[in-house]
Formats: structure tokens, C-alpha cells, sequence
């Protein structure tokens, strides 16, 4: 995938954040170019989520800058760049009163003016946000409210929601965390897929090894005595093909 | 870091109390003030200096209720259909005026200084009475319901104002937050990521306005609001007690009635929305 010819869609330029008056990471550099997977890895506490909220621009770095090249516009500030950003949060920041179609659906809202969801959203999308729901085992009611599922089935609907956004970049905080196996495998799968056949880059946090392994491309590890030893690290050797 | 102790001495250190002003906080102080209050209150009330049979006076007094007369129910109904009109119709324009400044007097949503002016106005029309609004409506606009839909309209402004912008307040605002993180503009977050959260409540606030609007609506005729207050108003001047019975009852049904209702429709709008999570599950 990657080709250094090609200009990288995320790059961070010596980010650093300070909290409490410690760097949670410095110094950090990151190019990440189209259809690379990006797992970010480090113990409890390290700071991957908040080194993942600076790089999708929901969080002001302390130190350096993250600039993005996607396609298709010429913004490169991540404010500019929101609708074409998917964040799976770790809260999941699911709409609890709402049912869960229409939780999928809100993915798309920044793709349309506030007037033409006034009312709600056309048919053809709810029967397209209904499949994905069903494809992730969590169509049999998409009328309930997901404040009512259980943690693994908002979790899939926070990935159903993601992926109905059809983003240009992944932001994803730990997808599979309350999954089981099988269902981890397939979401996991899904964004590696993105990756793969639409060449998006995903950034993902994850804890397992087996995960990190299977789907990854790059491995980001963050140090927890050492905020300048973050280590880079390839899992996967440049243009294998991947094993969904 | 050392964890060794180092004691003052064998027994270990001293336990020091709290002087007696370290424990007046705010609580302890408001309640002294209150009991303080309770007593010197109690000196000042005095009664009418005669000595009265109150109970027999009571009795004498309500005696004339008995029996109701029921040939005025005719128009004790028709006047009491018109108080449920001025109630539903008064809700309605205070649940639209009161959206719109408890979008401003939120402060997870409006300006600082929106907040204010908004809080300021919202207190400044709770702090008149009903009947008080009625006897202005009143004056500006004569002696007919429109002037008591004008004056509930204005009444319950205050209250709902200040319920709405505290039902958008109690919602979490991390949703919306996050849906701004994807592209939703500011509009659409409100729409999807407040409204749904802050809709149980309010409705429920709207249901319990409508009931208390119902209770004020049949007492605000007393200043010529229409409604059953102007009946009222008339057989207490002209001592029917008898059928100042009647209306009283009929007041007393349809109020019992739209409290059961609201209290079931709220309890059970709270348990769907699973404000009290114990219940929803």
C-alpha cells in the first residue's frame, strides 16, 4: 500500500500533550498514507486515547501540529475536515432516547444541511443504515432504544454508525473491546476491509495482541515511564495482501 | 516516598476536634436561622382577640354547602369547558414562548450573558401570581377569556422557562459533542443529540403545567378571567353556598381526575425514558 511518491493522508509533526503538568507522549511523528492500518498500543493509562483525540483534532495538542490530505478537498484542518472523519468513540457517545437506526443514520448528518434532517432521514437511507445494522447481528430490533442493548450490541451499532458515515479516515477507540470473538473479528474486519479495498487509513486503539496482529499494519506503542519512547513498529510487511 | 510513621508519642497522635465555628456550615446555619425564625414568628402572629367557637363557626359555615344545588350544573359545565380551553390553549403558547427562552437560559447552550438576561426575565414573571398576571390581562385586554389565556400564558412562561432550560442542562452534552465531531452543524446536534434526551422531561413538565393551569384557570375568574372563578366569584358575593357547592365539586372531580392521569402518563413517560433508571429495567 504505502508509496512513498504518495503524500501521507495524516501527518504529525512532534505532537506532544501535557496533563497535570506530565507528557502523556512527545515528540511524536506520525505520516500514515492511504489504506494503512494503525493500531495504537500501550498499557492502561497511556494515553492512546487522548493521542488518538489530538490527531482527529478533538483535542488541542500542548505541542506540534496534525495536518490531513484527503481527497477531494483541500482542507487540511481537522475542524474543516469533520464530516469526513469516523470516530468510534470508547463511550461510544451512542444517542441513548433514539432507536438505533436512527443512531446509524446520525453518522451521515454532516453530510447534509440541518434543513433537509429537520424532518428526519429519506427512506433509502434508513434501508441502507437497516443493513448494516443486520449485517452486524443487531437488525432484529431497529426500532429499540440503545440505551435498552446490551454493552457488545451498542457497540455494534456504534461500528454500523461508522461505517454508514463511509468516512475518508477511521478514528476508532478500542471497536471491539466489549465483543466476543466472532463479532470483534468482524467489525475489525470491516475497517480493514475499508482499508484495503477503498485505500482509507484507519487509526485504531486496540489492546489485543491477537487483533493487533490479524489486522494491523503499524503498530504505535506508547511508553508509560518514557513519553518520548513511543516505538513504530510494521506487523505487516508492505503490500501483503490481507486476510479478513 | 517514606511510609514510615513517626509517632508523636507511644499512644499515637492526639485526635483534634473541630471548633464549634468550623462546624456551622451552610446547612447548620440556615436550619439555626430557621428555628429562630419559627419562634420569634410565633410571638408576633395573633388571632382575632374574641374568643370564637371556630369549629362551631366552620360548621355553621359549611352546613350552607349542603345540599348542592345541581340546577346550576348546566352552566357550571359550559363554564368549566371554557376554564380547560383557557388552561390548553395558555400551555400551548408557554410551551412555544418558553422552548425558545430555554434555549437561552441553558447554560450548556446559550451565552453567558444570554443565560443571564434570560434567567433574570424568567424570575422576574415567576415572582408575580397568577391572579396578579390576571388582574393585568384584565385591565389591558377587559373581562373574557382571552385575558385569562393572556395571563396563564405569562404565568406559566416562568415555570416552564425554567424547567425546559434545566431539562436542557441535565443533558449529557457529550453526545452532542461528539456528533459536532463527525460534521453535524449545530442545529442537527441540538436536534439529536439534546432533544432526544431533554423531550421526556419536557413533555412531562408540559402534562404537569396543564394540570396546575387547569387549578389556576378556575380561580383567575375571581378577577373577571372567565372561566368557573367568575361563578365562583358570583355565589360567594351573593352568599349561594349551595351552588358555590356545586362548582367547587365539579372543580374538585375534573382536578382529581387530570392529576391521576398525569401523574400515570408522567410516571410512566419517565419509566420509557428510564429517567429513573431503577424503574426502567
Amino acid at each position: 500500500m504505502q508509496d512513498k511518491k504518495q503524500e501521507p493522508v495524516l501527518s504529525a509533526r512532534g505532537i506532544g500533550l501535557q496533563r497535570g503538568g506530565r507528557w502523556l507522549f512527545r515528540d511524536l511523528d506520525l505520516d500514515l498514507y492511504s489504506g494503512e492500518f494503525l493500531a495504537i498500543v500501550g498499557p492502561s493509562g497511556v494515553g492512546k486515547t487522548t493521542l488518538l483525540s489530538c490527531l482527529c483534532g478533538m483535542l488541542e495538542p500542548s505541542e506540534g501540529s496534525v495536518s490531513f490530505k484527503l481527497s477531494g478537498t483541500s482542507a487540511q484542518k481537522p475542524e474543516d475536515l469533520r464530516s469526513h472523519f469516523g470516530i468510534v468513540y470508547q463511550e461510544l457517545q451512542l444517542i441513548p432516547n433514539a432507536d438505533l437506526l436512527t443512531n446509524v443514520l446520525c453518522g451521515r448528518l454532516g453530510r447534509y444541511h440541518s434543513l433537509s434532517t429537520l424532518l428526519g432521514f429519506p427512506k433509502k437511507l434508513r434501508q441502507e443504515a437497516y443493513r448494516l445494522l443486520y449485517e452486524l447481528g443487531v437488525g432484529e430490533n431497529p426500532h429499540k432504544w440503545a440505551k435498552h442493548m446490551s454493552g457488545g450490541e451498542k457497540q455494534r451499532v456504534a461500528a454500523a454508525r461508522v461505517l454508514f458515515q463511509k468516512p475518508k479516515i477511521y478514528f476508532a477507540d478500542e471497536p471491539a473491546s466489549s465483543l466476543d470473538a466472532y463479532y470483534a473479528g468482524r467489525v475489525l474486519g470491516l475497517l480493514r476491509q475499508e482499508a484495503d479495498e477503498k485505500a482509507k487509513p484507519v487509526l485504531c486503539v486496540l489492546h489485543n495482541a491477537e487483533h493487533i496482529q490479524r489486522f494491523a499494519d503499524i503498530a504505535l506503542s506508547l511508553n508509560q515511564n518514557d513519553p518520548k519512547a513511543h516505538k513504530m513498529r510494521r506487523v505487516r510487511p508492505v503490500n501483503e495482501e490481507a486476510e479478513i | 516516598m517514606s511510609l514510615s510513621p513517626t509517632p508523636q508519642h507511644e499512644k499515637g497522635p492526639a485526635l483534634s476536634e473541630l471548633p464549634w465555628y468550623r462546624r456551622l456550615n451552610l446547612l447548620n446555619t440556615t436550619l439555626l436561622i430557621f428555628l429562630l425564625a419559627v419562634i420569634f414568628s410565633g410571638s408576633q402572629i395573633e388571632g382575632n382577640e374574641r374568643d370564637l367557637d371556630i369549629l362551631k363557626n366552620l360548621g355553621r359555615f359549611l352546613s350552607e354547602f349542603f345540599p348542592p344545588d345541581l340546577t346550576v350544573l348546566k352552566s357550571t359545565g359550559s363554564a368549566l369547558i371554557e376554564t380547560v380551553e383557557i388552561a390548553i390553549l395558555a400551555t400551548f403558547f408557554a410551551i412555544i414562548i418558553s422552548l425558545i427562552i430555554a434555549l437561552g437560559a441553558a447554560q450548556t447552550i446559550g451565552p453567558t450573558w444570554l443565560v443571564f438576561s434570560m434567567r433574570m426575565l424568567l424570575n422576574i414573571i415567576r415572582t408575580i401570581p397568577s391572579l396578579i398576571w390576571a388582574v393585568i390581562a384584565v385591565a389591558a385586554m377587559g373581562a373574557n377569556a382571552l385575558a385569562g389565556v393572556a395571563a396563564l400564558t405569562l404565568y406559566s412562561t416562568g415555570y416552564l422557562g425554567k424547567f425546559f432550560s434545566e431539562a436542557f442542562e441535565s443533558v449529557d452534552m457529550k453526545v452532542a459533542r461528539s456528533l459536532r465531531g463527525i460534521g453535524a452543524d449545530p442545529l442537527q446536534s441540538f436536534q439529536y443529540g439534546i432533544w432526544p434526551h431533554a423531550k421526556p422531561l419536557i413533555w412531562s413538565h408540559c402534562i404537569w403545567m396543564l394540570e396546575y393551569n387547569i387549578r389556576s384557570a378556575s380561580i383567575i375568574g375571581y378577577v373577571g378571567a372567565g372561566g368557573l372563578g367568575l361563578q365562583l366569584h358570583a355565589y360567594q358575593e351573593f352568599h349561594q353556598w349551595d351552588r358555590f357547592a356545586t362548582v367547587l365539586c365539579c372543580i374538585l372531580i375534573v382536578v382529581t381526575v387530570l392529576d391521576f392521569l398525569s401523574e400515570h402518563i408522567r410516571r410512566r413517560i419517565a419509566r420509557r425514558d428510564g429517567t429513573n433508571d431503577a424503574l426502567s429495567d
